[in-house]
C-alpha cells in the first residue's frame, strides 16, 4: 500500500495543510448558486409566517382585530401574545439575563416590534393578511436618548419590571436602568489623575449600527406530531445553544430537538440572538403540525434584529508631561434598547470592554458602563468583533490621539512610548486580562517604513502651508490589541453553558476522514481551514477530509462561531482531537513495524523507524490496520472527540495606517492609502486570512464612513433600507494593502489567535484618526462617525476650512 | 418625525367669506385633496378619512378632527387631527389657522396657517425626506380649492362674485391625492427652482 518514495517537501505540499493558500472548498457551490440557505428549504405541506409589527415606538395595545385577516382564504392562523400566554411563551429569556416579549404583551416598546403573526399558505397571502390585522394603539411618550431615559420623570419603558430593583447584573437604581458594571481599580485610577502632570478628556459617540448580513434571518420549523420531534433549519451562528434554549422553552427533550444551521449568508453577530420570529415559527409548527417557514425581509432585519454599538463614551487619560500614560478612566452610557438582549458571555454585561487599556502599559485604569433602556430595538451584538471590543479599541485609540495632540507629540511616537514591551509578555493589564504574546514595536516599525511615514508627514506639512490646497490631508494610525477566543469556561458562559468548543474526527479505513465541529461557518471558510489543521496534524491530504458543522444531531456540542472564537477555541479542539488519534496511530504503527513507540519518528504523513527511511507506515496504512486488525487488546477504529476549554483568551494585534484626502469643497473623503498589518499568531490559510481582512476592512470602512441608524424624536427609524443604510460596493471600497507579522500564542496548541474581526475593530478608529488628523491643525480633537461627506463638509465650514 | 409648517397664502377672497368657509369643517375638509368628513361626532368633533393613491397602492387614513378653539373675533381656528392607516402609519397635526384682512384691499385676505405635523410608521420611514415638499404641494392644492370654494360663497351683500350661483361648486383641482401627480408637481417645482435661481 506504500506510495512511491517522494521528498518530504513534495509530500508536505500534497497534504495542503497549515500555511497553504488552499482554495476555498465552499466556493464551488456558492459561485454556481448551489448553496443551501434557509430560504432554499422547502418541505411538503410547508406554511408561511409573516409578522405584524408596531408602527410606533411606544404605546399600549388597545385592541387587536384579527377577523379581516382570518377571513382571507389561505390564512390558517393569526396569533397574538394572548394566544401564547397559556403556553407561557409570550415572553422569553434573553442571553443577557433579561426577558423579551415574543409578541407584544399589552404594550409595544419599539417601532417594528412583533405584535402578531399570521400563518398562511404562501408568503403573499401572509403579507396581505398582515395588512388586514387591525391594531389599535394608545400612544405613549417616547424615550430615544439614554441620558433622558435616566432622568427622574422619564417615561417607564418596561412596565413588566416595576418594583424590580435587582437585575441580572446587580442593582437597578432607576426604572430605565439595566445595570452598572465596573472594571479595574477606581481609587488607583483616581489617584493617578490626582497627581497627573497632564490630563485629557473626550466625549465620543459610537453610533448604533447594524451588521446587515446579506442573508436576513429566518427559519423553517417542522414539528412531527407523530414522533414528537422538532427539526428546525435556522440562520444561527450558535445552533447548539438554540437547541438547548428551544428544549428549555418548549419542554421537548433536547434529544428530540434537531437544529440545523445550513449555509449561512453572513452573520457578523446578527445571527447569535434568538429572535421572536424563530420562537413563533416553532410554536406555529407545533400548533398546526405542519412545517412553517419564516424569513424576514431587509427592512425587518435592519429594524428589529440585533444592532451593534450605541455607546456614549467619555474617556480620560492621565499622563506625564513627556507622554507616558499613567491612568485611564472611562464612563459609558450604553443604549440597549427596550430589552437587554446583548449577546455577551453571561457574567460580562459589557462584554470584553475592559480591553480598553489597549496595547499600552497603563498602570491604573477604571471603566464603568451603565446599561439603559430606550424605545429602540434590542440587541447589542458583537458586529464582527469580540463582545464590545470595537467600542473599547475605538475609545483608547482616540484617547491616545487626543493626548498626543495636547502634548504636541507624534501619534506613532506616543504609541511606541506606551506600548507593552515584547519582554513584558505574558502581560497582566490593569483590568486583569493576561495578554498572551505580542511584539508591537516590530510591527509598528514595519508599517511606518512601508508607507514612508516621515515622507507622508512632510507632504502633509506642505499641503497645510498652501492655502489653496483643494484637499486636507490626514494620516490615521492605530495600534490595537483585540481579545478574542471566548473563553475560559471558569469565567465565560452563555446561559450557564461554558464557552468551550468541540471537535470529533473519524478516520475511515482507507485513510480519508470526516470531522465535525460545534462551530458553524458563515463565510469564514471552515470547511477549508479546519481540514488543513487535520491534514498537518495527521498527515492526511486535506482534500479527503470532509468537514461538517451546524447539524446538532451529528455535530458535537459547541458554542458556535462569533467573537473570532472558531480558530482560538474550535481550532484548538481540532488539534487536540487529532493528537488523540495521532497517539493511538503511533501505537498501531509501532505494532505494525514491530518496534517500540519510542523508536518511531513522525514525518509529515508517516511514522518511520528512526534511522531507516524505508521502514514506515503512513496514516492510511495505520487506518486500515485500525479497522482490520488492531493490536491485541486495543479497541478497533480510529476516531476521537475533544472538548477544548481554553485556558485564556488570545490577543491578536495589528498596526493600521490610513491616508485620506478630504475635498475642501464637498467634504468627500478619499481614502488614498490603507495599510493593514495583522498579527494573528500562526497562520493557517494566508489566502483566507487576506480575504477575511479585506472583508473586515470593508465593513469597518462602512461603519466609519456611512453606517448609522438614524431615529427621529418619535422613534421612527429613518434608514432601514439599503437605499439609506450604507453597504459599500466596489465603487466605494478603497484599495487595501495587507501585511503581517507572526507572534504565536503560547497557550494555543497551534499558536493561532483568530483574525476575522481584527480588521473591523482596528480599521474603524483608523478612519476616524485620519479624518480628525486632517483637521488637527485647526484644533479639532475628535469628530464623531459617520464621516460622510455632509457631516465632514459641515465640519469644514465650522472650522473655516471649506473652500 | 415632526414637520413644522408656517405659511401665508394671500387670497383674492374677502375675509368674511374665507372665515365662513373655514368654520364649515366639512367644506374645508373637502378642499383637502383626498379628504372628507365622514361623520360628525359632536359640535366640535368629527370623523374623517384621507385616501392616498400611489400607483396601484392605496393608503387610507381614518381618524378624528377636533376643533380646539374657534374665535370669530380673531377669525382664528385651532384644530387637532389624528389618524392612522391599517398599513402601519399614523399622523397627527395641530393646526392654527387665522384669516387676516388685507388692509389695502377689502376684497382680499390672507390665510395664515401654522401646523406641527407628526408622522409615524412607514410614512415617516419611507416618505420622511419628502415630507416638507409633499406638504407644500398638498397645501398649495388645498389653498387653491379653498380659494375657489370661498369665491362661490355669497358675499356679505348676498351676491356671489362669480357666475356660479349654487352654494358649493366642485373645484377643478383633483380630489384625490395621487402619488404620480405629486411626483410630477415635485419635479416641476424642482426644475422651476433651478430655473429661478439661474434667472
Amino acid at each position: 500500500m506504500n506510495a512511491p518514495v517522494q521528498t518530504v517537501e513534495a509530500r508536505e505540499l500534497a497534504l495542503a495543510g497549515m500555511g497553504a493558500s488552499r482554495l476555498r472548498k465552499e466556493d464551488a457551490r456558492f459561485i454556481q448558486g448551489k448553496g443551501n440557505y434557509v430560504d432554499d428549504i422547502k418541505m411538503p405541506g410547508m406554511l408561511h409566517m409573516d409578522i405584524v409589527r408596531s408602527p410606533i415606538a411606544h404605546g399600549r395595545i388597545v385592541k387587536i382585530n384579527k377577523e379581516a385577516a382570518l377571513a382571507i382564504p389561505g390564512v390558517h392562523a393569526v396569533l397574538t401574545a394572548d394566544d401564547l400566554k397559556p403556553l407561557k411563551l409570550h415572553w422569553m429569556p434573553t442571553l443577557a439575563g433579561d426577558v423579551a416579549a415574543v409578541l407584544a404583551d399589552e404594550k409595544v416598546h419599539f417601532q417594528m416590534q412583533e405584535v402578531a403573526i399570521v400563518i398562511a399558505d404562501d408568503r403573499y397571502i401572509a403579507a396581505d393578511a398582515v395588512e388586514a390585522v387591525e391594531v389599535e394603539y394608545e400612544e405613549l411618550p417616547v424615550v430615544m436618548d439614554p441620558y433622558a431615559a435616566l432622568l427622574p420623570g422619564a417615561p417607564v419603558i418596561r412596565d413588566d419590571l416595576a418594583g424590580k430593583t435587582e437585575g441580572a447584573h446587580g442593582k437597578r437604581d432607576h426604572h430605565n436602568h439595566i445595570f452598572t458594571w465596573d472594571a479595574g481599580d477606581k481609587s488607583a485610577a483616581d489617584a493617578a489623575f490626582a497627581k497627573a502632570e497632564v490630563t485629557v478628556s473626550q466625549h465620543m459617540y459610537y453610533p448604533r449600527v447594524h451588521p446587515c448580513p446579506l442573508e436576513t434571518c429566518g427559519c423553517v420549523a417542522s414539528f412531527d406530531p407523530v414522533k414528537g420531534d422538532l427539526t428546525t433549519f435556522i440562520t444561527s451562528q450558535a445552533p447548539h445553544i438554540v437547541r438547548t434554549v428551544v428544549s428549555m422553552l418548549s419542554g421537548i427533550p433536547e434529544s428530540k430537538v434537531r437544529i440545523v444551521s445550513p449555509d449561512i449568508g453572513g452573520g457578523f453577530g446578527n445571527k447569535v440572538p434568538i429572535y421572536p420570529g424563530y420562537v413563533c415559527a416553532i410554536v406555529s409548527s407545533i400548533v398546526l403540525g405542519r412545517p412553517v417557514k419564516w424569513v424576514e425581509d431587509r427592512i425587518e432585519n435592519i429594524s428589529s434584529t440585533g444592532f451593534a454599538r450605541d455607546y456614549h463614551m467619555d474617556g480620560e487619560l492621565a499622563a506625564t508631561a513627556d507622554g507616558k500614560i499613567t491612568g485611564l478612566r472611562v464612563n459609558v452610557v450604553a443604549d440597549h434598547g427596550a430589552f437587554d438582549a446583548c449577546a455577551d458571555p453571561t457574567k460580562f454585561p459589557a462584554g470584553m470592554f475592559h480591553i480598553v487599556s489597549g496595547s499600552y502599559d497603563i498602570p491604573a485604569a477604571h471603566a464603568s458602563v451603565k446599561g439603559v433602556y430606550t424605545n429602540k430595538a434590542p440587541g447589542g451584538v458583537a458586529y464582527r468583533c469580540s463582545f464590545r471590543v470595537t467600542e473599547a479599541v475605538y475609545l483608547i485609540e482616540r484617547m491616545v490621539d487626543v493626548l498626543a495632540q495636547k502634548l504636541g507629540m507624534d501619534k506613532a511616537e506616543i504609541r511606541a512610548k506606551n506600548f507593552v514591551k515584547k519582554d513584558q509578555f505574558p502581560y497582566k493589564s490593569a483590568f486583569g486580562f493576561e495578554f498572551d504574546s505580542g511584539d508591537y514595536q516590530t510591527a509598528l516599525d514595519k508599517v511606518l517604513k512601508a508607507v514612508d511615514y516621515k515622507g507622508l508627514r512632510a507632504e502633509q506639512k506642505a499641503k497645510r502651508a498652501d492655502p489653496n490646497s483643494p484637499t486636507l490631508m490626514g494620516i490615521g494610525l492605530v495600534t490595537f490589541t483585540e481579545v478574542v477566543g471566548a473563553g475560559p469556561s471558569k469565567i465565560c458562559d452563555i446561559l450557564g453553558v461554558g464557552m468551550f468548543d468541540s471537535c470529533e474526527i473519524r478516520i475511515h479505513p482507507t485513510g480519508s476522514a470526516i470531522a465535525r465541529m460545534g462551530t458553524i461557518t458563515q463565510g469564514q471558510g471552515h470547511q477549508t481551514t479546519y481540514a488543513q489543521i487535520i491534514a498537518t496534524e495527521l498527515g492526511i491530504p486535506s482534500e479527503v477530509i470532509q468537514v461538517e458543522e451546524g447539524d446538532t444531531s451529528t455535530a458535537p456540542y459547541g458554542l458556535g462561531t462569533y467573537g473570532s472564537r472558531s480558530t482560538p477555541v474550535a481550532g484548538a479542539a481540532i488539534a487536540m482531537a487529532a493528537r488523540k488519534i495521532h497517539a493511538k496511530a503511533r501505537k498501531i504503527a509501532a505494532h505494525m513495524l514491530e518496534v517500540s513507540e519510542n523508536d518511531l519518528d513522525w514525518e509529515v504523513d508517516r511514522f518511520k523507524v528512526k534511522g531507516d527511511d524505508s521502514k514506515f507506515k503512513t496514516m492510511a496504512d495505520v487506518a486500515w490496520q485500525a479497522y482490520h486488525q488492531p493490536p491485541d487488546g486495543m479497541e478497533p477504529g480510529l476516531e476521537a472527540v475533544h472538548y477544548y476549554d481554553p485556558p485564556n483568551f488570545t490577543f491578536p494585534f495589528g498596526i493600521y495606517l490610513c491616508v485620506v484626502d478630504i475635498d475642501r469643497a464637498t467634504g468627500e473623503t478619499k481614502v488614498r492609502r490603507f495599510y493593514a498589518l495583522d498579527d494573528c499568531g500562526t497562520r493557517i490559510n494566508p489566502m483566507i486570512i487576506e480575504g477575511q481582512i479585506h472583508g473586515g476592512l470593508t465593513e469597518g470602512f462602512a461603519v466609519a464612513m456611512g453606517q448609522q441608524m438614524p431615529f427621529d424624536a418619535q422613534g421612527n427609524l429613518l434608514g432601514n433600507t439599503l437605499m439609506d443604510y450604507f453597504l459599500p460596493t466596489f465603487v466605494e471600497t478603497p484599495h487595501w494593502e495587507t501585511d503581517h507579522t507572526v507572534t504565536p500564542s503560547p497557550h494555543h496548541p497551534l499558536g493561532a489567535k483568530g483574525v476575522a474581526e481584527s480588521p473591523h475593530v482596528g480599521s474603524i478608529p483608523t478612519f476616524t484618526s485620519a479624518v480628525v488628523d486632517a483637521f488637527s491643525h485647526l484644533g479639532v480633537t475628535h469628530l464623531d462617525m459617520p464621516h460622510n461627506a455632509f457631516r465632514t463638509w459641515k465640519a469644514l465650514r465650522e472650522h473655516g476650512a471649506a473652500l | 418625525m415632526e414637520v413644522k409648517l408656517d405659511k401665508q397664502y394671500p387670497l383674492d377672497v374677502d375675509a368674511t367669506r374665507a372665515w365662513a368657509l373655514l368654520t364649515d369643517l366639512k367644506a374645508v375638509a373637502s378642499c383637502m385633496p383626498g379628504a372628507e368628513i365622514t361623520e360628525q361626532l359632536s359640535d366640535t368633533s368629527y370623523k374623517g378619512a384621507v385616501k392616498v393613491k400611489v400607483g396601484p397602492a392605496v393608503a387610507q387614513f381614518g381618524g378624528t378632527v377636533d376643533v380646539l378653539e374657534s374665535v370669530t373675533a380673531q377669525r382664528k381656528m385651532v384644530l387637532r387631527g389624528k389618524g392612522a392607516d391599517k398599513g402601519g402609519s399614523s399622523a397627527s397635526m395641530d393646526l392654527t389657522a387665522i384669516i387676516t384682512a388685507d388692509p389695502a384691499n377689502a376684497a382680499h385676505c390672507v390665510l395664515n396657517g401654522q401646523a406641527a405635523v407628526i408622522v409615524n410608521g412607514k410614512f415617516a420611514q419611507f416618505g420622511g425626506r419628502m415630507m416638507v415638499q409633499v406638504s407644500d404641494m398638498l397645501l398649495a392644492q388645498f389653498v387653491e380649492n379653498f380659494r375657489q370654494t370661498a369665491l362661490t360663497l355669497p358675499t356679505a351683500d348676498g351676491a356671489s362674485s362669480t357666475q356660479t350661483t349654487s352654494h358649493v361648486s366642485a373645484p377643478v383641482v383633483a380630489r384625490e391625492i395621487n402619488g404620480l401627480a405629486i411626483f410630477w408637481a415635485l419635479v416641476k417645482s424642482w426644475f422651476g427652482g433651478l430655473f429661478n435661481k439661474r434667472a
